[in-house]
């Protein structure tokens, strides 16, 4: 039973992923559609950052001692100076581990 | 010096390679937890493989996994596995006009692959065109899989001796990597709107446990980034009409 419902996931799973890429689909995108679209990579990214930050176990955190917080601000302060994205993550994870050492003290 | 064929085949595999890296590792805690999870609610190993083999879906597979082992029926699980999923139509869609002409083995790997991961690294304008971009596409698409995969064995050797590394705070190497990606890319205003509502929606559908809070909130994001965009294009063409042409220097 488990195996069959294994499978059926995986059909739909892929099925979302292809859907849209089946050339045979009777879907033809306008130049506004296309401007729609182009902005879907920057909002669905951060859509799954965002609350990874000010979210903790369903609570709401904005305190200013939130290592998340913390790290991420200096993460963002990176990437838009660096532009790289290993720079990026060091700084962020270094910043996270000291945020959260300094703060458990 | 030009470069032979190969050596340029060999140079985007391995900046495709370079460039997935960081989010192959960022997933290690996830995968673990996956193939560890699994264990633990007694799936047997071939059903623990086979969800990051042909599954390949993290949020939907930790989903599921407390799912099934919660006898739901299979309409619920199918379901929730539906909306998580339901992120990859826009994937599709974005990318639709590349893909869509791509021989068809390509397109069912590559579709395959299409996880949040290979589409954030699916931005440039000229993604998926021409045979090197599609080389750097199979390697960075095909390396997060076998990582992924990695995981997930390594979380079911482990079973239950390995804690739950999602809550060492490691949830934020996902985090750091998606802001790498991100703000590099906010390069007007209408991106940078659409960046602002995305952020503020997802935490407040979050905190609703609205089950379509990534979704609605992405679409209402690009949507307030589409009209930022059509007002400045507005406001520019006004300004055209009513400046003066200016005569050039001699």
């Amino acid at each position: 039973m488990t195996l069959l419902t294994i499978f059926l996931m995986a059909v739909i799973t892929f099925s979302t992923r292809y859907l849209f890429i089946h050339p045979r689909l009777p879907v033809r995108l306008g130049a506004k559609m296309a401007k729609l679209l182009s902005f879907s990579a920057p909002a669905v990214l951060t859509a799954i950052w965002v609350p990874i930050i000010f979210v903790q176990k369903g609570q709401l955190n904005l305190a200013l001692n939130n290592p998340y917080l913390i790290a991420a601000t200096f993460a963002i302060l990176a990437a838009a100076k660096s532009k790289s994205v290993y720079l990026t993550m060091i700084v962020g994870l270094i910043s996270f581990v000291i945020s959260r050492y300094m703060l458990t003290l | 010096m030009a470069m032979t064929k190969q050596q340029a085949r060999w140079a985007m595999a391995k900046k495709g390679f370079l460039d997935m890296l960081p989010l192959n590792l960022a997933v290690l805690p996830w995968g673990i937890l996956c193939g560890s999870l699994a264990i633990q609610r007694d799936f047997s190993v071939l059903e623990a493989l086979l969800m990051p083999l042909i599954v390949f879906a993290g949020s939907a597979q930790l989903v599921a996994i407390e799912l099934i082992a919660n006898n739901a029926s299979l309409a619920t699980i199918l379901f929730t596995t539906f909306i998580i999923s339901s992120r990859h139509f826009l994937y599709g869609l974005a990318l639709r006009d590349k893909l869509k002409l791509l021989p068809t083995n390509w397109r069912y790997g590559l579709g395959f692959l299409l996880t949040d991961e290979l589409f954030a690294l699916s931005g440039h304008s000229k993604a998926f065109v021409g045979q090197l971009r599609l080389v750097y596409a199979l390697i960075a698409g095909g390396s997060f899989y076998l990582f992924w995969l990695l995981w997930n064995v390594t979380g079911v050797i482990a079973g239950s001796y390995l804690p739950d590394l999602t809550h060492l705070g490691l949830d934020f190497a996902i985090a750091v990597t998606f802001i790498a990606l991100v703000i590099p890319t906010i390069i007007n205003l209408p991106i940078l709107v659409t960046v602002i509502v995305a952020g503020v929606l997802s935490v407040l559908f979050k905190l609703m446990a609205f089950e379509l809070d990534l979704v609605a909130a992405a679409l209402v994001a690009m949507y307030c980034g589409y009209l930022t965009d059509r007002l400045q294009q507005k406001n520019r063409s006004k300004s055209d009409n009513i400046m003066p042409v200016l005569p050039e220097k001699p």
